[in-house]
């Protein structure tokens, strides 16, 4: 029943993000219980031998008590992570052929991925949000009150001016300097060569870069009857389209835009993952943990 | 093919509305946002022609539209020849039967070339034959049948009205608005220049009206008539009693023509007069020797002429013995005794025989065989004196009262019953007299006797008229002439004497009349029998007689009314001419003798160059003959308008479907 809150169409109604993440995180989490493959950080893990200078709090007193042995309890996901969210609030972030905009998307997943990582995870995370130059930044934190930092800098990323991966990447060096995760989630209109080669010096600091690349689905598939004239949000440019070609040739064009992305962030052993808007949001959270995981 | 209204051709600019809508319009649809256009290319091109041929077809139907809206305003129409119109045409007969056919043969001339017309018709053609005398009369229905038109035209009889051409052209402008198919109109007539009316633009015709003439008199026929007899319609004594004739000549040269005055069938007497070329001549027979009760008379010419039948003019007279009047004044009042008396006697139909006394004789008599009764300036009236004179009049009786200085003691009028507010000596005050201001000319005493011009008022009550009648005033508003009915009767107020004394009346000759006038029309018998002109309306009862039976027979000795008409007909046309014989709902008898209007008479006719503008064609007589034989041949224009109708119809359901469809679709795509 909960998975019903994970559709983007159904959070568009809600008003606050702390509300939506909420809604979003519970109803992931109430459906992965029937998941094996998934734990937290409360879970048992295993028992160590106490060695001088470990944190006699995590003395497990009843083994001692029993054994008179000190042994240490480890839990999963013990080991704290830094997550940072780079969001792209550029204007074509507005288009949207439904109730849910891209944008809208964009901060429904960022949210609930902070929601997940900071509620659940006790991660660290951040947030810088950018079009052609850095817009607003939140360092990783794990204090008292991040999470509402975090939501409230996601709403205030309203989208304007255009996507510009180069500018603000000098900037994005100098936030990321610790270890940690790092997820682009942005519409990525330029070209794959270009995206990748910005992006992928973040790869050198041992960061895990993820692209969330958030799409309309009439951005994939367009469904023109009749010629039309189109206005592109960024540039405000202007083109009259027919229905021929947005069937045959655009499509082709951006499959290949699609595909090649994929294939080059992947070549750069960054992980990439195609969300569209019309879908829960419940892939992003997976594939988060997912990583999470496999740093653990 | 033509245009009727060419200049709503001016409409076919609308045409551009169409393709304003389906090619320029459409291409200012708002830009739909996209989020990037890096993977589009232009396509301009192909996004016009793409549009140009979905929408082609409503487009067509938009612009076909238009178009035949535009034209059926322009009202187009095809010329085609009567051959080709099949049984879209009505042949239209009329046959002129007024007095004038009477002349020679022309009635018959006209039958004939109606007949000719009737056979020469194609067996598919309707026809329809009418009349035209006192107006255009129907003898058929549009209709096949040959035989039943051929009839119509045969049994046509020769009519006693004037014709009209402008109420023929009146009536088949209306006709041409019932229906719907081309009028071929046949007018055969004599072309009688009178008959033309005074503005010719009241002869134009429909434009699917097409006038063939057929004129059956070529030039005007001498005619002499007897064109006005001034008789009288009551005779009391024969030897006063003088008949006046006017013969007229119409294009004849100077002639002497013999005039008899016929009594009940027998010359009673004969003169000769000598009429002046083309002109006009009076004959007079100093008296008319009838019987009592009604005479039928006429006054006769020997024409010699090829129109007898207007050669004789007919009227009525009716003797009787003079009726008795009272006239009642004071004994030493001489005046007004001598100059009513001699007023009286004076005229030639009023006979009255007048009976003076004086108010003390006057009690006791009896008033019933008195045909009105005059109180003449009286100091003071008896009371049973008025209190008789009130009973003959409620029964229905008439008191004619005169105030003069005498009578203006008195503080009220007798009989008539007003208070006497005032006694004006005008001939003691600045004015020195006063004249009449103003009469009512609808009453019968001051009728025919002008507005009183110069007679001279020196003394006058002033009396309060409340509800009564006021016939005359002064010209300082003083009722001078008062009707009051009382009963079944009548009181009239003269607010002055009828002596020299307190006015100059009875010393102008108008005086005559109006005491005449005055005398008939208080005695109940005003001027009847006499003559009337053919088509003119008798009044056969007055607002007070509803219901009440009237009997009128015709010169044939027939009753033309019916039993629900006798009782409810307030008038009666005259159409024939002869003796009518009437029996009126006040029960009284009469006789009366119609004539034909003597504009008949003239039997000038119209110009041929009047006869080619009233057809439409300015040729000749021999091409207008040429042209009336290939009638059949002549083409005619024949609207469209209809047909057109019918495609801007289908055009705007068709249109109506298809662009549903497309808004129907355009909106499952805009969803």
């Amino acid at each position: 029943m909960l998975q019903r809150f994970l559709d983007p169409s159904v959070l568009a109604g809600i008003s606050g993000l702390d509300l939506v993440a909420k809604t979003v995180v519970d109803g992931f989490v109430a459906g992965l219980h029937r998941s094996p493959d998934f734990g937290f950080s409360q879970e048992f893990a295993e028992y160590r031998a106490y060695t001088p200078g470990d944190d006699l709090r995590h003395v497990d007193w009843n083994v001692f008590a029993r054994t008179e042995r000190a042994y240490l309890k480890r839990y999963r996901g013990e080991t704290n992570s830094i997550l940072t969210v780079l969001l792209d609030a550029s204007n074509s972030m507005k288009f949207s052929s439904h109730s849910a905009s891209k944008m809208d998307y964009a901060r429904f997943t960022a949210a609930s991925l902070f929601y997940l990582a900071i509620h659940n995870q006790r991660d660290a995370a951040g947030l810088i949000v950018f079009d052609d130059e850095i817009r607003s930044y939140i360092r990783p934190s794990t204090r008292q009150g991040q999470l509402h930092r975090l939501l409230a800098g996601l709403e205030q990323a309203e989208p304007r001016a255009r996507t510009d991966f180069a500018k603000p990447l000098d900037h994005f060096q100098q936030f990321l300097r610790r270890r940690g995760m790092v997820i682009f989630i942005s519409d990525f209109y330029d070209s794959p060569e270009h995206i990748v080669r910005t992006i992928e010096p973040l790869r050198f600091h041992g960061n895990e870069v993820i692209l969330f690349h958030v799409l309309d689905p009439k951005e994939i598939r367009p469904d023109f009857r009749e010629p039309a004239t189109l206005v592109d949000l960024e540039t405000e440019d202007h083109i009259e389209i027919t229905p021929e070609y947005v069937r045959d040739d655009y499509r082709k064009k951006f499959d290949a835009h699609v595909e090649a992305l994929r294939d080059k962030a992947r070549g750069a052993g960054m992980g990439y993952h195609l969300l569209t808007t019309d879908r829960p949001l419940d892939d992003a959270l997976r594939e988060y943990l997912s990583i999470r995981q496999g740093r653990d | 093919m033509g245009l009727f209204a060419p200049w709503f051709l001016a409409g076919l600019a609308a045409l551009a509305v169409p393709f304003y809508v389906h090619l320029l319009r459409r291409h200012t649809t708002t830009p739909r946002p996209f989020a990037s256009l890096m993977f589009f290319e232009r396509r301009t091109q192909s996004s016009i022609k793409h549009r140009r041929l979905r929408y082609l077809l409503l487009l067509s139907l938009r612009a076909l539209l238009f178009l035949l809206l535009a034209l059926a305003f322009a009202n187009p129409f095809i010329r085609r020849s009567a051959a080709n119109m099949g049984g879209e045409k009505l042949v239209l007969l009329v046959i002129d039967n007024s007095f004038s056919m009477r002349a020679g043969t022309r009635l018959a001339d006209a039958r004939r070339e109606a007949l000719s017309v009737l056979a020469s018709r194609r067996p598919t053609d309707h026809a329809q034959v009418m009349a035209l005398g006192t107006g255009l009369q129907v003898l058929t229905q549009s209709s096949l049948d040959a035989g039943a038109l051929r009839a119509a035209v045969d049994n046509l009889q020769p009519g006693d009205s004037r014709a009209s051409y402008a109420e023929l052209a009146r009536a088949v402008r209306s006709l041409a608005g019932a229906v719907s198919t081309p009028i071929e109109l046949h007018f055969f007539s004599d072309m009688q220049k009178s008959a033309m009316p005074a503005n010719f633009s009241e002869l134009a015709l429909p434009a699917n009206v097409s006038l063939v003439l057929h004129p059956v008199s070529k030039s005007a026929d001498p005619n002499w008539t007897v064109e006005s007899v001034n008789g009288p319609g009551q005779v009391w004594d024969p030897k006063k009693t003088r008949v006046q004739a006017v013969v007229a000549g119409f294009g004849t040269l100077a002639a002497t023509r013999t005039v008899s005055l016929v009594v009940n069938g027998k010359t009673s007497a004969t003169r000769t007069v000598d009429v002046p070329a083309n002109g006009r001549a009076t004959v007079e027979f100093p008296s008319l020797d009838v019987p009592y009760g009604f005479t039928r008379c006429e006054v006769r010419i020997d024409s010699a002429d090829a129109f007898p039948a207007d050669d004789v003019s007919l009227f009525a007279v009716e003797r009787s013995d003079p009726r008795r009047a009272l006239f009642v004044s004071d004994a030493a009042d001489s005046r007004s005794p001598l100059y009513f008396k001699s007023a009286l006697a004076s005229t030639a139909e009023a006979a009255f025989t007048l009976d003076t006394v004086s108010a003390g004789q006057a009690s006791g008599m009896p008033l019933s065989k008195y045909a009105f009764v005059v109180l003449s300036d009286l100091i003071s009236v008896p009371a049973s004196f008025e209190s008789d004179l009130l009973k003959y009049v409620q029964g229905g009786g008439s008191v004619w009262v005169a105030e003069g200085a005498a009578a203006a003691h008195s503080a009220r009028v007798p009989v008539f019953g007003g208070s006497v507010l005032e006694s004006r000596y005008y001939s003691r005050t600045s004015d020195l007299f006063l004249n009449v201001g103003e009469t009512d000319p609808s009453y019968p005493s001051v009728a025919n006797t002008g507005r009183w011009a110069g007679v001279k008022f020196y003394f006058a009550v002033r009396v309060d008229p409340g509800d009564a009648r006021v016939v005359a005033r002064l010209s300082d508003q003083t009722p001078l002439l008062v009707e009051k009915k009382i009963g079944e009767g009548r009181v009239l107020l003269f607010a002055s004497g009828l002596d020299n004394i307190t006015n100059d009346f009875p010393l102008h000759p108008i005086f005559v009349p109006f005491v005449e006038q005055t005398a008939l029309y208080l005695s109940g018998t005003e001027r009847r029998s006499g003559s009337r002109a053919v088509d003119s309306y008798l009044e056969l009862r007055n607002s007070k007689e509803q219901s009440v039976g009237v009997e009128v027979i015709d010169p044939d000795g027939h009753r033309p009314l019916s039993l629900k008409e006798a009782t409810t007909a307030q008038t009666y046309q005259l159409t024939r001419a002869g003796f009518y014989e009437l029996k009126l709902a006040d029960g009284r008898h009469d006789v009366i003798g119609v004539n034909p209007d003597r504009r008949e008479s003239n039997l000038e006719v119209i110009p041929d160059e009047t006869l080619a503008l009233w057809r439409g064609n300015s040729g000749t007589g021999a091409q207008q003959a040429a042209a009336q034989g290939s009638a059949e041949e002549q083409s005619r224009p024949y609207s469209l308008w209809w047909y057109i109708m019918i495609l801007v119809f289908a055009a705007a359901i068709a249109e109506s479907l298809l662009a549903d469809r497309y808004l129907v679709a355009q909106q499952q795509e805009d969803l």
